[in-house]
């Protein structure tokens, strides 16, 4: 590793971040022209974990979708490099379960992007990249099993195997642990976050989780369409202890520790208050 | 007959073939097997008893194209069948070999009534196509559902040719064998344009094989990691499209579509494998449903397409039984060992 890449994976493990890869400027979601929330900008940076949270239909899963591409804002544009390697985990795989696949496929379908298929076949550096994968989320022995026989938890595991097989710059996990018991939630965001750091990925993470998730993250963005301060709802956005010391977001999630596994410091939010 | 090389009409089996042979062999000359169908009432009395596999030899060269494309109609379809399964398109082939049906009865109506000579095999595949590129497009646009669009096409294509065959009795025979499918004989063109036809299509699924599985089972992954999945899933029905219009005109719609969708189901239940293998195991069920029904049509002196479609479900049948049969087994064994321990 050189000088300057390690300086500036300890930034990041700081969780100052790096350099933007998405640039959300005065985004507007909503559908068929009704908007969610009020306009907010976002910066996704290189090493950081973004924790989206809110109550079911406060728009996070739009959020996902519009900066995927999937949806079109309502105003607002998303700025971000045509060659961006991006990846999605879903909540739950919408991999049928009687399509015979085994857990390296589809770890190793992450490995393909754009026209990438026009190879006919994996190369050595696919099979190392899959592997690698599989063994960073501890699913090593998942690779033959057949998909739609394993489990919920070790599905997620094997999405977010072709999440990180791709060498993916930008991740968004929709409730990646959602059908994880409450250790493997723990040891999977910790995970998580040691390989953004590790990698200089950025990653959103979707959750209601927030208990679990909130130490593991550096910035949190709050959708909160009913906040009565603001009409039509607020964005809180921002460091994660900070969001987290909200009284807003206290009502809703209560206090959790935020952060605090991201930049190495016990805090429990809402102590200060 | 508009096309006297092809489709059988409803008066010629194996019997008027084999007639045909035995006045080949009477010495009529060295005939291709087309010019032998088309000659009809031979000397020769119906087969009262079953033919033997000799006779069938001593036929092959009059039977033979009829075999092989029914080997390839069920190599290509019924890779393509695993696609129409696991993405639950089993309908979308029903509308599409419905509109190759309705294809090739337009075709014979288009001639009889306005004296244009169409192709009964391109009638077949604009249908097909169209209908595949129809099916292709977001129905949500305009409010409605996939099933809602398969519903109404399955019904107008079904009911449009009926109307059609109402409109042309002269052909009705030549209509029901290409909607049940009785290829007794299929020409050389038809056999060198299914050839054709499945070579470019399989060629450029194994090619394409890990973008149309990626794209086809797990789509939004897909279209974040950039891959071209409409394009991809147009290629896919399209594909469909023009391989069940060549096999309707061919082989008939009932085969059709019974080789875009059973092989695959049969595959699914045996092979617990990798997913080329379960393309490879449907392809090879594919064949053997083509081959085995045209086999069997000729033994028992029934119609080719419902012995291929027959065949074809046989095949599912057994599979299924060999799952249960090896589900059962492998609790056995595993309850002997428990027991043993």
């Amino acid at each position: 590793m050189t000088e300057a890449r390690e300086a500036e994976a300890d930034r990041w493990a700081e969780g100052e971040g790096g350099e933007t890869v998405v640039d959300c400027k005065k985004l507007v979601l909503g559908y068929r022209g009704k908007p969610l929330l009020p306009a907010f900008d976002l910066e996704l940076k290189r090493g950081c974990v973004w924790l989206v949270v809110g109550r079911n239909g406060s728009g996070k899963t739009t959020f996902v979708r519009t900066v995927l591409g999937l949806l079109r804002p309502i105003s607002g544009r998303v700025v971000q490099s045509s060659q961006l390697r991006m990846s999605y985990v879903p909540q739950a795989s919408t991999i049928d379960g009687t399509v015979p696949v085994r857990g390296g496929d589809v770890a190793g379908w992450g490995r393909l992007r754009g026209w990438g298929f026009l190879r006919p076949w994996k190369t050595s550096a696919d099979w190392t990249a899959m592997r690698r994968a599989l063994g960073d989320i501890d699913a090593s022995t998942l690779e033959r099993r057949r998909f739609g026989e394993m489990s919920g938890g070790q599905q997620q595991r094997v999405l977010i195997a072709q999440m990180l097989a791709g060498d993916a710059e930008v991740a968004f996990l929709d409730e990646p642990t959602a059908a994880m018991d409450a250790t493997s939630e723990r040891t999977t965001y910790r995970r998580l976050r040691e390989l953004v750091h590790a990698r200089g990925m950025a990653a959103v993470v979707v959750t209601h989780a927030v208990a679990v998730a909130a130490p593991f993250a550096d910035h949190i963005a709050f959708f909160d369409p009913d906040d009565p301060s603001q009409k039509g709802g607020r964005v809180h956005l921002g460091d994660a202890a900070e969001v987290a010391r909200d009284p807003r977001f206290i009502d809703f999630f209560g206090v959790v520790h935020a952060g605090t596994e991201a930049v190495g410091h016990d805090e429990v939010a809402g102590e200060h208050d | 007959m508009i096309d006297p090389h092809h489709h059988v009409g409803s008066d010629d089996d194996f019997s008027d073939v084999a007639n045909a042979i035995a006045a080949d062999s009477a010495g009529s000359g060295s005939g291709t097997g087309a010019e032998a169908h088309t000659g009809t009432n031979g000397p020769v009395d119906t087969l009262d008893e079953e033919p033997s596999w000799s006779e069938f030899w001593g036929g092959w060269a009059m039977y033979k194209e009829a075999v092989y494309s029914g080997a390839i109609a069920g190599l290509s379809l019924g890779f393509l069948s695993v696609y129409v399964v696991l993405r639950r398109m089993v309908f979308v082939s029903a509308a599409v070999t419905q509109a190759a049906g309705l294809g090739v009865a337009a075709s014979f109506w288009v001639a009889i009534h306005f004296g244009i000579s169409l192709n009964p095999a391109w009638g077949a595949t604009f249908l097909s196509l169209l209908t595949a590129v129809l099916l292709a497009g977001d129905p949500k646009r305009l409010g409605l559902s996939r099933e809602m669009v398969l519903g109404m096409v399955f019904a107008f294509t079904s009911g449009a040719a009926v109307l059609i065959g109402s409109r042309i009795p002269q052909e009705t025979g030549d209509i029901q064998a290409i909607l049940f499918g009785n290829a007794v004989v299929v020409s050389p063109e038809d056999l060198q344009r299914l050839v054709w036809t499945s070579a470019g299509i399989i060629a450029l699924h194994v090619w394409w094989f890990r973008g149309f599985a990626f794209a086809s089972f797990d789509p939004i992954s897909a279209r974040v990691q950039g891959l071209p999945v409409r394009m991809l899933d147009l290629i896919l029905l399209l594909s469909v499209g023009v391989m069940v219009g060549e096999v309707a005109r061919a082989l008939g719609a009932m085969p059709a579509f019974a080789m875009s969708t059973l092989p695959g189901m049969a595959a699914l239940l045996v092979v617990r494998g990798p997913l080329p293998v379960t393309f490879a195991v449907a392809s090879i069920l594919g064949a053997m449903s083509g081959v085995g029904g045209y086999l069997l049509a000729y033994k028992k002196q029934f119609s080719v397409g419902p012995a291929q479609t027959v065949v074809a479900v046989s095949l599912v049948v057994i599979a299924a039984l060999v799952r249960l049969g090896v589900g059962v087994g492998v609790r056995l064994v595993r309850r002997r060992r428990r027991l043993a321990e």
